[in-house]
C-alpha cells in the first residue's frame, strides 16, 4: 500500500512537472535582451506577420494581430480534452468572429523567462486559414498578450521587439532601441482596439490599427469627400479571382493622414461594409489600417500610454 | 470478350497519355530573369475563359481580344493595373522588379482579358493552384502560383537523392513553395534524382515525396522535427556579403567580427583599400550584428545608422541580409 502511494505520488509529481514545462511558449528564434525584452523575428506570409514559436510540445507559427483580443490557438494542432472552462462566449478578431470558444486559462504564459500569468486562450479551429494560406498555423498572438508590452513592429529588420513596460506604459528596461523616433500620435483604446482618429481630404476618420489586416479597409459609409481620395482600380473578389459572392471595390487610398507631420503614400486599400468589422472590434470604424502603414512605417505600439511611435526606414530601402 | 478488351486497350492509352502529359507540364505565366520577373501570357496556353459577370465559360473566338492584364494577390486582383505589352501574335508580356513585392513572396495570380474574362489555367500547367474561396472551398477553378524559388540550372541549390532507381516520380517539396506536392520534379540522374534550385538566402526546410511517400533527406544530418513526429531536412542558403570601413588608413590591423562568427577576434583579418578597408563573407538571410576591431579597438560601423543593443547593453551595427 505504501509502495502504491509512492508511486502515486511520484506520478502526480511527474505530472504536475510536464504540465508546467508544457504550458509555455517559447521562441526559440528570439534574442532575449533581457528578462523584461525580447527581439522575435518575424517572415511575412501574405501580408501576415507570422513567427515561429513552440507551445505544448508543437512548434509552428503564430500570427502577430493586434485585432485579436485574445491569444488564440488553432484546435486541429491542440488537443484539450482536459480543457478548464467550456464558457459561452464570443471571441473576435478581424480574421474571423467565432461562436462559443473553448476557453481555457493557461495557469503560467512564458515568454522565455518573460512571465505572464492567468493569460486567457481561445481554442478554435483555424483550419480555414491553414487552407488559404496553405501554412502550418499554432495559433494568434492578440491584445492580451501584447498589451504589457511596448510592441516595436518592424518590417525593415524583420522583427517584433516587446518589452516589458510599468502599469504607467514606462519601459522597464532602458537600453531596447537606438533607432530615432521621429514622431508619435495618441490613440484610444477602445476595448482591445487601437483607435486612431486620422484625416482624409480633412475630413476626420475613425481607424483601426490591425497588424492582421492583409489590406487596409474604408467603410462605404464614410463621407463622400473621403471617399473622393479613393480611387477604386476595379471590383475585386478579396479571396481569389473566382469567388463571386464578395465581391467589394478595391483600389487605393489617398492623402490619408494621422497628424499635421504624419502621413502615408497611396495605399492599397478595398471599400466593404465594415458592420461585421465594427463587431469584430467591439467599437465604431470608418476603416482598418494593416499591413500597408506597418509596411510605410517602422512602428511602435504602448497600449499603457495609447500611444503610436514612428521610426523612419534608413534612406534608400523603402 | 473483344469489347473488354478493347475497353481495357482504351484505358491504358489513355493512361500512358496523361503519363506523358504529366511528365511534359511547363511553369507557365511567368520567370524570373535576374532581378525582374517577367510575366508572359501565350494565348495558345488557355482554352477556357470566365465570363465575371455572366460566370460563363467562354472559348478564345467568343470575343476580341483588347487588353490583356496580370492579376494576383501582389496587386488585390485588380484587373487594369498591372497591363501587359503585346510582343508577337500570340504572346503579351510585363516585367516586374522582384524588389516590387514583399519578403517572403508566393503569390496565386491569372490572366485577365478586358477586364472581365478571366484565363482559366488548364491542368496541364505545372505550377497551378486550386483556386478557393476566404473559407477554403474549392472553386473548381485554377490560378497560376509563383514563388520566389525557382528550377535553374546555374541555381545556388542542389538537391540530389541518392537511390529509388525504381522510383517513378520524386518531388521535392519545402518551404520554399509552400509544400507543393507537385511543383518541383526531380530529374533521375545516375542512380539518383535530383533538381538544382535557384533560392534566396535563408533557411529552409524540405523533405522529399518519392511516389507519394514523403522522406526526409538521407544524405543530411540537418534536420528537425516537423509536426507530424517526422524531420524535415534543413538548408542554409548563403551570399556573399561585402562590408567595408571607410578612412582609418593609418591603422595596422582591421577585423570583422560579428554575430555570423561568434564574435571571433581573429578570423575576419580586413582587407585594406584606397579608401578604407574591406572584407567579403558568405552570410545567411536574416540580420547579423557586427562591429569593426581597429587596432584593438572595437568600433561600430560608422557609415552605418542601423545599430541594437545587446543584452549587456552593448551597441552593435546591423546587417540585413534578404
Amino acid at each position: 500500500m505504501y509502495k502504491t502511494l509512492t508511486v502515486l505520488f511520484f506520478f502526480l509529481l511527474a505530472n504536475i512537472f510536464v504540465f508546467a514545462d508544457d504550458e509555455t511558449i517559447v521562441f526559440s528564434e528570439a534574442e532575449i535582451l533581457s528578462e523584461y525584452t525580447a527581439r522575435i523575428p518575424f517572415k511575412v506570409i501574405d501580408h501576415l506577420i507570422v513567427v515561429e514559436a513552440e507551445l505544448l510540445n508543437k512548434k509552428g507559427n503564430f500570427i502577430i494581430d493586434t485585432g485579436s483580443e485574445s491569444l488564440i490557438l488553432n484546435k486541429v494542432h491542440f488537443d484539450f480534452n482536459e480543457l478548464i472552462n467550456k464558457k459561452n462566449n464570443r471571441t473576435s478578431g478581424v480574421l474571423s468572429t467565432i461562436d462559443n470558444p473553448l476557453e481555457r486559462k493557461l495557469k503560467d504564459f512564458v515568454i522565455q523567462s518573460l512571465s505572464l500569468s492567468n493569460v486567457k486562450s481561445d481554442v478554435i479551429d483555424l483550419s480555414h486559414i491553414e487552407a488559404t494560406k496553405k501554412m502550418n498555423l499554432l495559433g494568434i498572438i492578440g491584445f492580451n498578450i501584447l498589451k504589457d508590452y511596448e510592441v516595436f513592429i518592424d518590417l525593415y529588420l524583420n522583427q517584433i521587439t516587446l518589452s516589458k513596460v510599468d502599469t504607467l506604459g514606462n519601459k522597464l528596461d532602458e537600453k531596447v532601441y537606438l533607432e530615432k523616433i521621429t514622431d508619435s500620435v495618441d490613440f484610444t483604446l477602445k476595448n482591445h482596439c487601437i483607435v486612431l482618429n486620422g484625416q482624409v481630404n480633412n475630413q476626420s476618420v475613425k481607424f483601426a490599427l490591425d497588424s492582421g489586416a492583409e489590406y487596409n479597409q474604408i467603410n462605404k459609409s464614410v463621407n463622400k469627400k473621403v471617399l473622393k481620395f479613393f480611387k477604386p482600380k476595379k471590383r475585386l473578389i478579396l479571396s481569389g479571382a473566382s469567388d463571386h459572392k464578395i465581391e467589394v471595390l478595391a483600389g487605393k487610398l489617398h492623402r490619408v493622414k494621422l497628424s499635421e507631420t504624419i502621413y502615408f503614400g497611396p495605399m492599397y486599400t478595398v471599400l466593404t461594409n465594415l458592420r461585421q468589422m465594427n463587431e469584430a472590434f467591439g467599437t465604431d470604424v470608418d476603416g482598418v489600417l494593416g499591413y500597408e502603414l506597418f509596411h510605410q512605417k517602422r512602428t511602435i505600439i504602448n497600449y499603457k500610454k495609447e500611444k503610436l511611435y514612428f521610426i523612419d526606414y534608413p534612406l534608400g530601402s523603402y | 470478350m473483344k469489347k473488354i478488351i478493347t475497353y481495357i486497350a482504351c484505358f491504358l492509352i489513355a493512361l500512358l497519355t496523361q503519363t506523358i502529359n504529366a511528365q511534359d507540364k511547363e511553369v507557365k505565366g511567368y520567370a524570373i530573369q535576374g532581378d525582374s520577373i517577367v510575366f508572359t501570357f501565350d494565348i495558345r496556353d488557355y482554352k477556357t475563359f470566365t465570363d465575371e459577370y455572366s460566370r460563363k465559360r467562354l472559348e478564345f473566338d467568343d470575343f476580341n481580344l483588347e487588353s490583356v492584364a496580370v492579376s494576383g494577390e501582389f496587386n488585390l486582383w485588380s484587373r487594369d493595373q498591372w497591363k501587359m505589352k503585346q510582343v508577337d501574335q500570340f504572346t503579351y508580356q510585363l516585367v516586374k522588379k522582384i524588389s516590387d513585392f514583399n519578403d517572403d513572396f508566393s503569390w496565386e495570380f491569372k490572366f485577365v482579358i478586358n477586364e472581365k474574362f478571366w484565363a482559366e489555367p488548364s491542368k496541364d500547367i505545372d505550377n497551378i493552384t486550386t483556386a478557393r474561396n476566404k473559407r477554403g472551398k474549392n472553386l473548381h477553378v485554377y490560378n497560376l502560383k509563383m514563388f520566389s524559388a525557382y528550377p535553374d540550372e546555374d541555381g545556388n541549390a542542389c538537391f540530389k537523392l541518392r537511390g529509388f532507381e525504381n522510383a517513378k516520380k520524386v518531388i521535392l517539396s519545402g518551404t520554399f513553395n509552400r509544400w507543393s506536392e507537385n511543383q518541383f520534379k526531380m530529374h533521375k540522374a545516375d542512380a539518383s534524382w535530383e533538381i538544382t534550385l535557384q533560392l534566396r538566402p535563408g533557411e529552409y526546410q524540405y523533405r522529399f515525396i518519392v511516389d507519394g511517400q514523403w522522406i526526409e533527406d538521407p544524405d543530411n544530418p540537418s534536420k528537425t522535427k516537423n509536426e507530424f513526429d517526422e524531420y524535415n531536412s534543413v538548408i542554409n542558403i548563403e551570399v556573399p556579403v561585402t562590408f567595408y570601413l571607410n578612412g582609418y588608413l593609418n591603422a595596422n590591423h582591421v577585423i570583422l567580427a560579428g554575430s555570423f562568427n561568434d564574435w571571433n577576434e581573429s578570423e575576419c583579418n580586413m582587407t585594406k583599400t584606397d579608401k578604407g578597408w574591406t572584407y567579403t563573407t558568405d552570410l545567411t538571410g536574416g540580420k547579423h550584428h557586427y562591429k569593426y576591431i581597429v587596432d584593438g579597438n572595437w568600433i561600430v560601423d560608422p557609415d552605418n545608422k542601423i545599430q541594437e543593443y545587446d543584452g549587456e547593453g552593448n551597441i552593435n551595427s546591423v546587417m540585413m541580409v534578404r
